[in-house]
């Protein structure tokens, strides 16, 4: 199985790597060239719309020659990124520069784009069929709720009450990589990278990226096309939210789809009298903003005193599991959760693979706004507490390691000394009884120079 | 100083360029927000707001606001046709793209939005100049960063020094910087100050063909690219002052030491402050209160 990094961009490193025919054909659609130029880097962008009105290949030297010296590494970062994303194409020809190309789809796009405003992927219901729309309050709560309880059931299906229409294949699909489960009995624990996951989690939009990402690849699985699949989603983060589209504007697949997204709390569906509608919510809106830079951030709740008391102003079933994970929950009211940090709990999470510095960095970006004003905002005699009480754990450090001995000569084992002291991979030696323990980094240096010297 | 071509830009030819430039940076982000104020001899007015009109028709609707803003103020040119054509009131839709960014900021944290760097723009287009000559005027600002720019053909009113200095310097307080692409015959001293002090970019685009070019690839860079760029530099600022009681452009003059105004010649008492001034020692070498001045550009 894979090894799952959270990172929101990693979606469009998807998209990245699909094979070169795909992805031109995914440019033939303009929303994907809208969402994949707002995806970029703004150095990136930057050079998209100075290249988009020149036709012919360019010289890498033009564009080099606008950045200062201190801006070198972001310009390659960001020219690298467009041909990866194949909206440049760079071209090295023998003793010539290299010159760059711009994909000429994604070009003729973009410029249709600029020359005639931004089009709407579908034209939403008229006003004049009276229909009760949910106001936009309304549907913000509902895509909350619909998104809470779904990252609730994602961690412990036990905790959920009702449960989702969200088949139990889909959601170990979402599971794997978060949970880890070590045999049947026990439940299934969260792993690194799944409160990882998590401690980010506040960040709604990284998750959301996540958790497309998952659905996505496993449609691929079930044999559906991923470039439909991804030309559809970011097509609808370009609607508009709160007006309802009609649903017999969608393909069947794409109905499919849209029930899954309705359960992820992305869309609403509304079922009329004859015809039926979805009304997008803000999360798959803000889809197409999230890719580049998502900082967004809720409003903390979080105030822990010197005490190891953890208050949480929440009324969230979620936070309350998040906080038991390295807490022991003492008392909930209906707006707060109180804890207490101990040092049982802590340990459960050490167990889980959950380190001291991720549930510190966790306190400090939900500290509590009234708490923030004071710096560190998370007392300084906790978090130093959280990191001895790791650091107990880890007292003995492991480095895999060879042992040499039965050296011919001294000349040879002080030889071997120098060798593996110059590699940085000496860890002890033993000049009486002609010893050495060396990194098993350096084992084949090693071997190639005792070699050397039995000759 | 680059000999001015004497064709003539109007609306007509200026504009698909400016809006494309302005769907370039609702493009760019989907938070963008692009609001444009016309400038005219005598009033100035918002003509366009990206953040209150359906996409569809952005050009329709923002070609017909302008039609109808030039329509108006060329009524309000008949009506006190005394002093006639004038200088644009660029200080006049400076105040208005500060007010709005204000209003953005102080609104700001109570809006939910996520907390994004991004562009938001105002682009004030003006209308005015001694031959008729239309002119653009326009801003960019962000919820955390903000942004103005001004395309400008007019030259500078000498009798708007004060109102624009104003501007310029509450601008720098908020930390907007002002760009400026002056698209008329003449370099705007006013236009190379406010970028000189906000620290935008100044540029005066010596063929108008390429506007959008030249747009896209200098004023479509956010803040934070251009600290690793290499934007064009002005070669100088024109760094005059008009005087407060003639408003005319002086190179050299008489300042109160009470309230700093200007003046261009010797006055018994300060208009603005009241201060009484002394005998002025004329002739002199040691003359009072010098104010030297940067050589034009």
């Amino acid at each position: 199985m894979p090894q799952v990094k959270i990172v929101a961009r990693n979606f469009m490193d998807m998209v990245a790597s699909l094979p070169a025919m795909k992805l031109d054909k995914l440019y033939e659609n303009s929303f994907i060239c809208e969402a994949i130029l707002r995806s970029l880097p703004p150095l990136a962008k930057k050079y998209v719309l100075q290249l988009l009105y020149i036709d012919g290949p360019v010289v890498a030297t033009w564009l080099e020659e606008w950045v200062l010296a201190d801006g070198v590494s972001k310009h390659r970062v960001a020219i690298d990124r467009l041909i990866q994303l194949r909206v440049l194409t760079e071209n090295l020809e023998r003793k010539k520069e290299a010159t760059y190309r711009f994909n000429p789809t994604f070009q003729r796009n973009l410029q249709n784009h600029i020359a005639q405003g931004g089009i709407l992927p579908r034209e939403p219901m008229p006003s004049n069929i009276t229909v009760r729309l949910p106001s936009l309050e309304d549907l913000d709560a509902y895509a909350v709720e619909q998104w809470e309880f779904f990252l609730l059931h994602l961690i412990s299906s036990t905790e959920a009450e009702k449960s989702t229409n969200i088949s139990s294949s889909m959601m170990k699909v979402f599971q794997r990589g978060l949970l880890s489960q070590k045999d049947d009995k026990e439940p299934p624990r969260l792993t690194e990278s799944g409160f990882q996951f998590l401690v980010r989690l506040m960040d709604t939009n990284a998750q959301l990226w996540y958790i497309v990402r998952e659905y996505i690849s496993n449609c691929e699985e079930r044999g559906l096309d991923t470039a439909d699949l991804i030309s559809f989603l970011l097509e609808l983060s370009f609607h508009v939210t709160g007006e309802a589209y009609n649903s017999n504007t969608l393909t069947d697949v794409q109905r499919n789809i849209i029930k899954d997204l309705a359960d992820l709390g992305l869309v609403k569906l509304q079922q009329g009298r004859k015809e039926s509608w979805f009304i997008p919510t803000k999360l798959v809106t803000n889809l197409s903003i999230s890719l580049a830079d998502s900082s967004s951030r809720k409003q903390g709740f979080v105030v822990v005193e010197t005490n190891f008391r953890v208050y949480a102003y929440s009324q969230s079933k979620l936070h309350c599991e998040i906080l038991r994970l390295f807490s022991r929950i003492e008392y909930q009211l209906p707006n707060l959760i109180v804890g207490a940090i101990n040092k049982e709990s802590l340990y459960k999470a050490f167990q889980n693979g959950i380190s001291a510095e991720q549930i510190i960095s966790f306190l400090q970006q939900n500290a509590h706004p009234r708490v923030t004003e004071r710096i560190p905002s998370v007392p300084e005699n906790v978090t130093d507490q959280m990191r001895l009480w790791e650091s107990d754990l880890n007292r003995v450090e492991m480095t895999p390691a060879h042992l040499y001995d039965e050296f011919p000569s001294r000349d040879v084992f002080d030889s071997a000394c120098d060798f593996a002291r110059e590699y940085g991979g000496l860890l002890w030696e033993n000049s009486k009884k002609m010893r050495i323990v060396v990194k098993a980094e350096i084992f084949t240096q090693m071997k190639e120079f005792l070699r050397s010297h039995k000759q | 100083m680059t000999p001015v071509s004497s064709k003539l830009y109007t609306v007509p030819t200026i504009f698909p360029q400016v809006l494309a430039f302005l769907n370039s940076i609702l493009l760019l982000n989907q938070l963008n927000q692009v609001v444009v104020i016309a400038t005219g001899y005598n009033s100035c007015d918002y003509v366009f707001d990206s953040a209150s009109q359906n996409q569809n028709q952005r050009a329709e609707r923002l070609l017909q606001n302008l039609e109808e803003f030039i329509d108006k103020d060329e009524s309000l040119c008949r009506e006190d046709s005394v002093k006639g054509p004038g200088f644009s009131l660029l200080s006049g839709s400076l105040s208005m793209a500060l007010c709005y960014i204000q209003k953005v900021f102080r609104s700001g944290p109570l809006h939910p939005q996520p907390r994004v760097s991004l562009n938001i723009g105002i682009t004030i287009i003006s209308i005015g100049g001694v031959h008729r000559m239309k002119c653009y005027f326009g801003g960019f600002w962000g919820q955390e960063i903000c942004e103005i720019l001004c395309l400008h053909g007019s030259p500078d009113g000498p009798g708007q020094y004060v109102a624009v200095m104003n501007s310029i310097f509450s601008a720098q307080r908020s930390m907007v910087p002002i760009d400026s692409c002056v698209i008329g015959a003449q370099h705007s001293a006013f236009l190379q100050q406010a970028s000189y002090i906000t620290g935008g970019v100044y540029l005066k685009p010596q063929h108008l063909d390429g506007l959008l070019q030249c747009l896209l690839t200098v004023f479509a860079t956010d803040l934070h690219s251009r600290s690793f760029l290499l934007l064009p530099k002005p070669a100088g600022v024109d760094f005059r002052a008009s005087c407060f009681c003639h408003k005319r452009t002086i190179d050299m003059g008489y300042i109160c030491s009470v309230c700093l105004s200007i003046f261009c010649e010797h006055q018994k008492k300060c208009s603005t402050c009241g201060s009484i001034f002394g005998q002025a020692q004329t002739q002199d070498t040691s003359m009072p209160d010098r104010k030297g001045k940067a050589p034009m550009v």
